[in-house]
């Protein structure tokens, strides 16, 4: 079992942006450009919602 | 129909029996292995995180939705039903005292417990809604629309 959010975060990403890079373009430097964005914004953009909810707690009935 | 180098039928089919196999069928046979190797990875992540299919719930209309996303794995799901539910079950009977229905119930608890769960049914989910999107990729270049 994988137990790490980020391993699983990053895990995840790279099987949805080979995905759909496979799945959109037919040329391999395209195919590389489309699997470099969309990984690195979910990873970045996950790790920056985290950090905005970061700040927020997260049981508010204590 | 028939056009772009295969039936469309034929294409759709063999891409839900296993995935990627349609576009193999089409000669996009590269495309076909990545696609393969992902959803089966994708898949196979899921049963390692223990996670759990979905049962059609008439009293939570969503169930539907996430039943079919698992069906459309195609047989590979088989394996992740059998796992959550120790057979072949695809409803929750409505009758929810019933010891079926408390046995299903027994067993879905018994997953949820796992702390990866949830990563498992989201990788289970995906791997069928990737294979969702191929067949309907499998159905675009049989018909020509797609290259």
């Amino acid at each position: 079992m994988l137990r790490s959010h980020f391993l699983n975060m990053v895990i995840f990403s790279v099987l949805v942006s080979i995905f759909f890079a496979f799945l959109t373009q037919n040329d391999r430097r395209e195919r590389l450009k489309v699997m470099a964005i969309l990984f690195l914004s979910m990873v970045v953009l996950s790790l920056l919602i985290a950090y905005a909810m970061y700040p927020f707690p997260l049981n508010t009935a204590r | 129909m028939r056009s772009g180098g295969g039936s469309a039928l034929v294409s759709c089919v063999l891409a839900w029996l296993l995935p990627g196999a349609g576009h193999f069928y089409l000669g996009k046979r590269r495309r076909g292995a990545v696609f393969f190797c992902v959803v089966l990875a994708t898949f196979l992540l899921g049963l390692f995180n223990e996670g759990r299919s979905y049962l059609a719930d008439g009293q939570q209309p969503l169930t539907y939705l996430a039943t079919l996303a698992n069906l459309a794995t195609g047989p590979l799901e088989i394996i992740s039903r059998h796992a959550t539910y120790h057979g072949l079950v695809y409803a929750l009977p409505a009758d929810e005292n019933s010891p079926a229905a408390q046995a299903l119930l027994k067993s879905m608890r018994d997953k949820v417990k796992e702390v990866t769960d949830e990563y498992g049914t989201t990788y289970l989910l995906t791997a069928g809604l990737m294979n969702m999107l191929l067949i309907l990729d499998a159905f675009d270049i049989a018909i020509g629309r797609k290259s």
